[in-house]
């Protein structure tokens, strides 16, 4: 049976198995919707708390964001495909939300809560999230937006309390709202490349 | 002169390779996705996914997500070992027609 083989038939073979590998490691899901999502959290929550209800403001504003992006997620995935990196992304993703939360409310809830210092760690939470999955998925720009993140951080805690709040709005709106855009967009090109190569 | 390897007919198949191929690189995938990514039909698919079931080569898993059924598709151990052994032995005879 071996001998009846052409060569070119073997070797589009072997083709076909690197593009099929290709294609499910390259995988890429739409999330870009999530930062967008989470950046209008933040300026809701933002608003909200300088009515001057700001130990609702977060926690209310958070959570709702959450269970806005769990209902959305599993609607839109409905586990199509599953891979290493996708889970190594939500990992990371999750327990920065896990982390921010929980330190935010316990320092509100105790009264200990500082706004210089909220930002500085919020910015630097976030700036090391944007790092981390930058480096895992070669993404430049997002290693843009860490860096903004982290100069926030820093900036905070020089500066005074209306440029620290001007800080995080425009920090907010580069690395979520602009970004977020940025990766719904990325994705979609992906995509129609994709169909024009199948 | 060294034997030619035979190839697995089980694997061979275009489209079993191609899906084979593409649940290797995930951890799992659902119908409607390797359909997506073969541009197979529904019958076809279907019919070559129970050929590697049978051989032991994928694992699915049935269920039901939102009153819908919903089939998930994963390479078993056996199933990367025999396609690792193809692409030895396509390297092996691509390499004696060189």
């Amino acid at each position: 049976m071996t001998e009846n083989f052409e060569p070119r038939d073997l070797a589009e073979r072997l083709n076909l198995i690197e593009s099929m590998i290709a294609e499910g490691r390259r995988t890429t899901k739409n999330w870009g919707w999530t930062f967008v999502l989470w950046g209008v959290a933040y300026y809701v929550a933002i608003g909200w708390a300088a009515l001057g209800h700001p130990a609702l403001a977060w926690p209310v504003t958070m959570s709702a964001a959450g269970v806005i992006t769990g209902m959305v997620a599993s609607r839109r995935e409905h586990n199509k495909t599953s891979t290493t990196l996708g889970r190594a992304m939500a990992g990371i993703w999750i327990s920065l939300g896990v982390s921010i939360s929980l330190l935010m409310m316990s320092l509100t809830w105790s009264r200990h809560v500082d706004s210089f210092a909220s930002v500085a760690i919020v910015c630097a939470m976030l700036g090391m999230a944007n790092a981390t999955s930058s480096i895992i998925l070669r993404w430049k720009v997002q290693f843009a937006c860490a860096l903004v993140w982290w100069a926030s951080a820093v900036a905070a805690c020089f500066v005074s309390d209306s440029v620290c709040t001007t800080i995080f709005l425009v920090a907010i709106f580069l690395c979520q709202i602009v970004f977020g855009i940025y990766g719904m967009l990325a994705v979609s090109r992906q995509h129609k490349q994709g169909a024009a190569h199948a | 002169m060294p034997e030619l390897p035979e190839l697995n007919p089980v694997v061979h198949g275009k489209l079993r390779l191609a899906l084979l191929s593409l649940l290797v690189g995930v951890e799992e995938a659902e119908f409607t996705w390797l359909r997506s990514k073969t541009g197979s039909t529904d019958g076809n698919l279907g019919a070559q996914l129970l050929k590697l079931e049978e051989a032991g080569y994928v694992a699915v898993e049935k269920k039901f997500v939102e009153r819908k059924p919903q089939s998930i598709y994963r390479i078993t151990e056996a199933g990367r070992t025999a396609l690792s052994e193809y692409v030895q032995a396509l390297k092996q005879l691509l390499g004696g027609a060189i």
